[in-house]
């Protein structure tokens, strides 16, 4: 799929949400929804399978989210699975997200660690990565057991990587 | 070849032709000198006759004088026998040549003109004929001894072209032989250098491959034994890593992201 058309999918998704008013609630629920398929192949094959009817799937998404993210949210994304494009939902979340952000005039910075983290905690990464950015930053928190400690923070095309598996891996590089 | 003087060879046939004749003459006459009637100039029935008709013999002459004789013989007369004796001895002496040598003159004459004749007619027809027949016979051997002469010469011009060609075949065949055996000799160097080349590459390869199978092994066990640390450490870590250190990780890498400017 192209990134224009990626692009479009996503000024839409912004578009609606922005109309419904929760800019940030829904920002969070689609970014989770990226998250979850980001690390469920066999569900994002699923939903890319255009042999299986479109209703077929869009009630998959309907049954896994349902009740668990505002209806809205369902909506938007049981209509570009509707649409063919589930092979591209989570592209298209994330470009929506970014766009969604850049509305409010702040950055996304994707934070994975091996624990939640708490409000506190994200509050003053938050204010840190302000400062350290110059920009305003919104923060989404991902629980990653595979970063086995500290966390990696993803902003835009900078990466700030303190996790300890990327410690273990440079002192194996090293050996 | 011709002859380069053809009168002296004239001149010789005409000499043994004269020789012929002189001989055959010689001959004749010899023959016609011992005949006994040739020596008595006249015939022997002549001669008998004679001495017959003139033989005498009690008054009587020729063939009652021989009668007589023989008659008077019978009865036993001395005179009478030798009578005959001496008929006898003149009859005989009929058949003897007074002359050995020289015959009658008539003789010679008659076979002097039988001499001349044969001779004419052998110097007419037949000397020609055999003159010509030795002549094309010495003509013909002539040929074949200048063919003969021709095909010798050309024989030692074909032995010399063939000795030539045989010498320069000999040297070629020396020529061909003597660059191949530089040829091989150059091969054998060569190969040589080659496979000494290719022995000191394969040692120097070899020991380059051991060289490599060591620090690959080296690297082998030196990563394996990095994973084994390594692995071991993180199975260490993952199992220190609990709550409370997890939260001072992530406090340590706000302070850190915060001093950041």
């Amino acid at each position: 799929m192209s990134a224009d058309r990626i692009g479009s999918y996503a000024e839409a998704l912004v578009a609606v949400v922005a109309a419904e008013g929760d800019l940030v609630a829904a920002e969070d629920e689609l970014f989770a929804v990226a998250q979850a398929l980001a690390g469920a192949d066999e569900l994002r094959e699923v939903l890319a399978d255009r042999r299986i009817p479109a209703a077929r799937r869009q009630q998959i998404v309907e049954d896994l989210l349902g009740g668990q993210a505002a209806e809205t949210t369902v909506a938007l994304v049981s209509m570009v699975v509707g649409a063919g494009r589930g092979g591209d939902l989570v592209r298209i979340i994330e470009a929506a997200v970014e766009r969604s952000a850049g509305l409010r005039k702040v950055a996304v910075a994707e934070v994975r660690s091996a624990v939640a983290l708490s409000e506190h905690q994200q509050r003053r990464l938050a204010e840190a990565l302000q400062r350290a950015t110059g920009k305003d930053v919104t923060v989404k928190a991902v629980v990653d057991p595979a970063v086995m400690g500290g966390v990696v923070t993803r902003i835009g095309d900078e990466v700030i990587d303190g996790s300890v598996r990327t410690r273990i891996n440079q002192l194996r590089e090293a050996f | 070849m011709r002859s380069p003087n053809p009168p002296r060879r004239g001149l010789l046939a005409r000499s043994r032709r004269y020789v012929l004749a002189g001989a055959t003459v010689l001959a004749a006459g010899l023959w016609f000198g011992a005949s006994p009637v040739a020596a008595a100039g006249e015939s022997v029935g002549t001669c008998v006759l004679e001495k017959y008709n003139e033989h005498t013999y009690g008054g009587q002459t020729g063939s009652y004088a021989v009668k007589a004789a023989k008659a008077d013989k019978e009865f036993g007369s001395t005179a009478a026998e030798e009578n005959i004796v001496e008929l006898e001895g003149k009859l005989e002496g009929c058949l003897e040549s007074p002359n050995p040598i020289l015959p009658e003159t008539t003789e010679i004459i008659w076979g002097g003109i039988a001499f001349a004749v044969l001779l004419g007619l052998m110097q007419w027809k037949l000397f020609p004929a055999v003159k010509r027949s030795m002549d094309r016979r010495a003509e013909k051997i002539r040929g074949d001894l200048d063919a003969a002469e021709t095909a010798r010469t050309e024989a030692l011009e074909v032995k010399a072209s063939y000795e030539a060609e045989l010498a320069d075949a000999r040297a070629e065949a020396s020529r061909i032989i003597d660059a191949a055996r530089a040829d091989a000799e150059g091969v054998r160097a060569d190969l040589i250098a080659r496979a000494e080349a290719e022995a000191a590459e394969l040692r120097q390869r070899s020991d380059l491959d051991v060289e490599a199978a060591k620090r690959q092994a080296l690297s082998d066990l030196q990563s394996e034994v990095s994973a084994i640390v390594i692995g071991a450490a993180e199975t260490v870590i993952g199992r220190n890593l609990d709550h409370d250190t997890q939260v001072q990780l992530i406090e340590s890498y706000i302070d850190d992201v915060g001093s950041r400017n």
